[in-house]
């Protein structure tokens, strides 16, 4: 077990640095954008003075490392400062909005696994015959189109022209649900009301799907190359010469040795998903951390900007850690190798 | 005696994009019950594919076209659905492969592995009883800190340890027919006599047929009782094995004697790959036939 957890204090630190670094350049970046953040924030009527009371105490007028400085002493209490366009603190702005954009992106990553993997899987087990050439053909095409694309097709299939999914929103407005984490899908569960939980379901599945769709592409294109390679090596021919299921074979002898290259890739795809979520959810008036992250770039708010592109970041290398975890937990070579290593 | 295997004027055919070729043209040979025999020749002669379609595997591929009577313990292996020759293999038929650490799972403990082989013949196995069988066949191969191998990966073992481990799976469901297709070739000399040895010993006490495919003449004479000599998808000289090393009767066995290197002298001999030679009809020695 020590193994695992040297594996991941050293990716911890490698992500602290990484989050470090991305403050630097969001924040250097940030003050290089032409405008003045006060004079946008309180409008054309403000007078001069006003305005520069505003970059004092925003300490606008310091140099550049100096205002790194306050911003990372801030960071560190949990302060990511007061958004100029909401007048809110920023974390409360993000703990409002980030919840309904990861339960998006986690449901679609969900959808990416389970559909996915099994369609690669028996493309690689039917290769060469008509299952498989379907399931290229369809894949490929979901690979082919950017998800906000996808929004837009799937919207106006399954939403206007056939109205069986709903165009818009989270939840129907007559429900009640009271917050306790922000993730529907749970407050409806805690609240035990499974009208508004299938009400949620029912909501989030066409963003998802669309938000989904090229993963599930390149996923079950991954599978399916790294299955047809394991499929020449030698111990999937001893399997079927002892007599195993051409089914048993795919899903497990031939299955997991491919899964283990697949994942990082997977993995990847899953993170990318939030930068893909922005478009989808302005698609779907999903009202998630993306039309907060858009209008507050539009108002040059930099604590906000700052923000959620730190949020982003966080939650991009999350899943990367989790993803190496799941691979060292996978792979056998790496599990006993980092013990090979002490 | 009993025959646990005949195969009867087999041929091969495969569908190319440059038209079909002929890989087997007639292939006859019987293996009795116990009985080690062996099947040699050159690279491409044809020896793997026969094992192939004993097993029932090459008949999956498409573009392959197999002809010929195929009899396993007197049953029609023909007649047989795909279902029910699946069934007979892992079970009444085994095979061990060229290399062992490869034809290993590598994601998967030796134990698991070895529990799936066993689950085989006797599908309610727990795993506690199947680690317990595979700790006992482990040891008739003399590894003794079977424990320590069965919670193993394939490439935390030696080459020698996997294919220890390799034979155990094979006859761990009592097979009457054992196919070993090359074994131990990708081992260093020294552990592949070693394994062969026990195998020897193993598939004697058990009374299990082998059918030995190799290229390798002296690892034939040591462990086959009757030999047949392959080429180009022919038999071209069958007998029992003292008979076809002291006379051999046919030019490409005689050619093929001659290709084995010898350290006193002479280093490899100049030897003519394709002389008309080689095309004369069969050899049959005296005990050769069925």
């Amino acid at each position: 077990m020590s193994a695992v957890l040297r594996l991941l204090s050293r990716r911890l630190g490698i992500s602290l640095i990484v989050l470090v670094g991305v403050s630097m350049l969001i924040f250097g970046i940030a003050r290089v954008i032409p405008g003045d953040p006060a004079r946008i924030a309180l409008g054309p009527n403000a007078t001069e003075e006003q305005v520069a009371n505003l970059r004092a105490a925003l300490h606008l007028d310091d140099p550049v490392v100096v205002q790194y400085g306050h911003f990372v002493a801030d960071l560190l209490q949990g302060d990511l400062g007061v958004s100029l366009y909401t007048n809110r603190p920023v974390t409360l702005d993000i703990a409002q909005f980030l919840p309904a954009t990861l339960e998006l992106v986690l449901f679609a990553g969900v959808l990416m696994v389970a559909i996915g993997l099994p369609l690669g899987m028996w493309s690689a087990r039917y290769r060469g015959r008509w299952p498989d050439h379907l399931i290229r053909v369809v894949s490929l095409l979901g690979v082919s189109a950017p998800s906000f694309v996808w929004a837009v097709i799937l919207m106006l299939l399954f939403a206007f022209f056939l109205p069986i999914f709903p165009i818009a929103g989270r939840i129907t407005d007559s429900f009640e649900i009271t917050r306790a984490t922000g993730f529907l899908l749970i407050d409806t569960l805690l609240a035990r009301n499974g009208a508004a939980f299938f009400d949620v379901l029912w909501h989030i599945f066409l963003p998802a799907f669309a938000l989904a769709v090229s993963g599930i592409g390149q996923a079950a294109r991954l599978t399916r190359a790294n299955m047809v390679e394991t499929y020449d090596r030698p111990y999937v021919e001893m399997a079927q010469a002892y007599g195993f299921s051409a089914r048993r074979i795919a899903a497990k002898y031939a299955f997991k040795p491919s899964l283990i290259p697949s994942l990082t890739i997977i993995g990847l795809d899953f993170a990318a998903m939030l930068g893909n979520a922005f478009l989808v959810e302005a698609v779907f008036a999903w009202p998630g951390l993306s039309r907060y992250g858009v209008a507050v770039i539009l108002r040059k708010d930099l604590n906000a900007i700052i923000g959620t592109v730190l949020i982003i970041s966080a939650t991009f290398l999350i899943v990367n850690l989790i993803v190496d975890l799941l691979i060292a937990f996978l792979n056998p070579r790496i599990r006993h190798s980092e013990r090979g290593t002490s | 005696m009993s025959e646990v295997l005949a195969i009867r004027d087999l041929c091969l055919r495969f569908r190319g994009y440059s038209g079909v070729s002929e890989v087997l043209h007639g292939i006859s040979l019987d293996i009795r019950a116990g009985e080690r025999v062996a099947l040699v020749g050159e690279s491409g002669s044809g020896k793997s594919v026969t094992a192939r379609i004993v097993l029932g595997l090459l008949q999956e591929l498409p573009s392959a076209q197999v002809e010929g009577g195929l009899f396993f313990e007197g049953e029609d292996l023909n007649r047989l659905s795909r279902r029910q020759w699946q069934a007979l293999r892992g079970t009444s038929i085994s095979m061990i492969f060229q290399d062992p650490t490869s034809s290993l799972n590598p994601v998967f403990t030796i134990g698991t592995q070895f529990a799936e082989v066993l689950r085989r013949r006797d599908p309610g196995l727990s795993r506690e009883a199947a680690d317990e069988r595979a700790g006992t066949l482990l040891q008739s191969v003399s590894i003794h800190d079977h424990a320590r191998v069965l919670g193993a990966y394939p490439f935390q073992l030696s080459g020698g340890m996997n294919q220890r481990v390799v034979i155990a799976m094979a006859l761990a469901n009592h097979p009457s027919l054992l196919i070993a297709d090359e074994p131990g070739t990708a081992l260093d000399v020294t552990v592949q006599a070693k394994t062969l040895k026990l195998m020897h010993e193993l598939v004697e006490q058990s009374g299990t047929a082998v059918f030995f495919i190799s290229h390798n003449l002296g690892v034939v004479r040591e462990f086959a009782d009757r030999v047949f000599v392959i080429y180009r998808g022919r038999i071209v000289e069958q007998g029992p094995t003292p008979a076809i090393f002291e006379d051999p009767g046919h030019a490409y066995t005689r050619a093929l004697m001659a290709a084995v290197p010898r350290i006193t002298g002479g280093g490899l001999p100049d030897l003519n790959d394709s002389e008309t030679a080689f095309l004369e009809p069969m050899v049959v020695h005296e005990g050769g036939d069925a």
